[in-house]
């Protein structure tokens, strides 16, 4: 085999020779079975790359699409703006509007706390009524967190006290707000170790997040009826379970970078259960019901769901 | 801006999948991974050369940095993804008759199997010329190389994909040889 002759059908094939040497190698072609064969062997290989079929989820690519741009309504194209604004429904939407509330009431906390731990003026607290916001709190919620945070910024029931005095509770003022910075950025560190700690408080309230919606679908999932016979119509069960995928996959990466093993290894149990929901037709059959179900008693997973989402929140109250 | 938002979403939309494609078969099959590296790609091109490339350019800048994305990978430990893998099994587009697909997936495996072994920089340059029909000049633009080292690597792919063909031909003769030596 003349190795020149199979280069220039390398590149005959690819277009890329002059119209001269093209037609030269055309008829070298006629005559040489073994360019005929290294041809053909080359068209097959192209023809089989470039039939290869990738596994793109339209769900993913959405959400990507919309995270870049940073634009919800791009989250689910087709849906038309007829739809209610206000529904309540168990949508992306909601969840990114009760995690943003949930991260609201984190960094107001935390705002707050730092900044009892940073007055250096004589402590003036209300002598009869306790500051609202260090009572302890209960878990947080999407329902909840609404409530929480209009509990912190409008403390009740304080007795009216003369400015000129002793107020309740200290102002912060843009001083304050840089003391604050100074302080929570150690000597020798810069911004970055501070927005890896916002970070992985993000992280932590994705993560409660993810898993108290994983656990209801599971509860839900539980409590699908089906006949002997008959199938159960699983569509909205199968969309969730599609959706928690992504972010499973997302949230178990970042427990592995990030060390922690138990909600690694939470994660990685809960993901071929996502996987089967997500993998069942419409109108599953009773028996597909029945073995996943099952799995899921087996392992103890909502059990296992439940304790961790309310382990991580009591984290992010105590952080 | 919306209509710059608009021509990113026409231009994602448009190359999303052939760059999850271009990247799948990099990774060996890794779907999952594939996918996070082309919006990792997207991302960087809409928050650093958005707006100041013209659109072929950003096609050549996205396949740049998907590629360089895919190198950072192989230098990481490949276990922590073979989890993934399973979900390449669920995303795959499901065809009605289950022997074609059952031949389909043996295919592709095959496929990627056969790319794994390639050097990387073969691997790519073959993958851009068959499946996104790059030429060697712009092939050459894309990995900042010489139009003469595209076509040397494009050839020594193809070759490379022959002898390695050749050999699974061989050796699956010699089984089947020796099989039905046995039956007899």
């Amino acid at each position: 085999m003349s190795c020149e002759c199979t280069e220039k059908i390398s590149q005959l094939i690819d277009g890329e020779l002059p119209e001269i040497e093209a037609r030269t190698m055309q008829r070298h072609l006629n005559e040489c079975s073994e360019c005929q064969q290294a041809r053909e062997d080359f068209l097959s290989f192209r023809s089989q790359i470039a039939n290869y079929i990738p596994a793109i989820s339209p769900i993913v690519q959405a959400e990507g699409l919309a995270r870049i741009v940073g634009r919800q309504d791009r989250i689910a194209p087709g849906i038309t703006s007829g739809k209610p604004r206000f529904a309540w429904n168990f949508s992306f939407g909601m969840a990114a509007f009760a995690t943003m509330f949930v991260l609201a009431a984190l960094v107001g906390f935390i705002v707050y706390k730092a900044t009892q731990n940073n007055t250096t003026a004589p402590a003036q607290v209300a002598k009869t009524n306790p500051v609202p916001a260090s009572e302890p709190s209960p878990k947080p919620s999407p329902s909840d967190a609404g409530t929480r945070q209009k509990d912190r910024q409008a403390p009740p029931n304080k007795p009216a006290q003369p400015k000129s005095s002793t107020p309740s509770i200290p102002r912060r003022t843009p001083r304050d707000s840089e003391n604050f910075a100074a302080n929570r950025i150690k000597p020798g560190s810069n911004i970055n170790s501070v927005n890896e700690s916002v970070r992985a408080a993000d992280m932590q309230a994705l993560t409660a997040l993810h898993l108290e919606k994983s656990e209801l679908l599971l509860r839900a999932f539980r409590n699908i009826r089906t006949g002997e016979t008959e199938s159960a119509e699983i569509a909205y069960e199968r969309k969730q379970a599609q959706q928690l995928i992504v972010r499973n996959m997302m949230l178990r990466r970042e427990a592995d970078n990030s060390g922690d093993v138990q909600v690694a290894s939470l994660l990685e149990n809960l993901e071929p259960i996502l996987l089967d929901i997500a993998n069942l037709p419409d109108d599953a059959a009773p028996d597909d019901i029945r073995v996943i179900n099952e799995r899921v008693e087996r392992k103890n997973i909502v059990a296992l769901l439940q304790v961790n989402s309310t382990v991580l929140a009591r984290a992010m109250d105590d952080d | 801006m919306a209509s710059e938002d608009d021509e990113f979403t026409m231009l994602f939309q448009d190359f999303y999948p052939s760059l999850c494609r271009f990247l799948e078969c990099l990774l060996g099959g890794r779907a999952a991974l594939a996918q996070d590296l082309a919006q990792e790609s997207f991302l960087q091109l809409h928050r650093t050369a958005w707006g100041t490339l013209p659109v072929n350019e950003a096609r050549f800048w996205l396949y740049r940095v998907a590629r360089n994305f895919a190198l950072n990978e192989f230098r990481k430990s490949n276990t922590r993804y073979r989890l993934f893998d399973r979900v390449v099994e669920v995303m795959r587009p499901r065809t009605r008759n289950p022997e074609e697909e059952y031949e389909a997936r043996e295919r592709q495996e095959i496929v990627l199997k056969m790319l794994a072994r390639l050097p990387e920089d073969q691997r790519v340059a073959l993958l851009l010329r068959e499946q996104q029909q790059l030429s060697y000049r712009e092939i050459g633009q894309v990995l900042n190389i010489s139009e003469s080292k595209v076509k040397i690597d494009i050839f020594r792919a193809r070759t490379a994909l022959r002898e390695t063909w050749s050999k699974k031909a061989r050796a699956f003769s010699a089984n089947a040889g020796s099989q039905s030596t046995l039956e007899m």
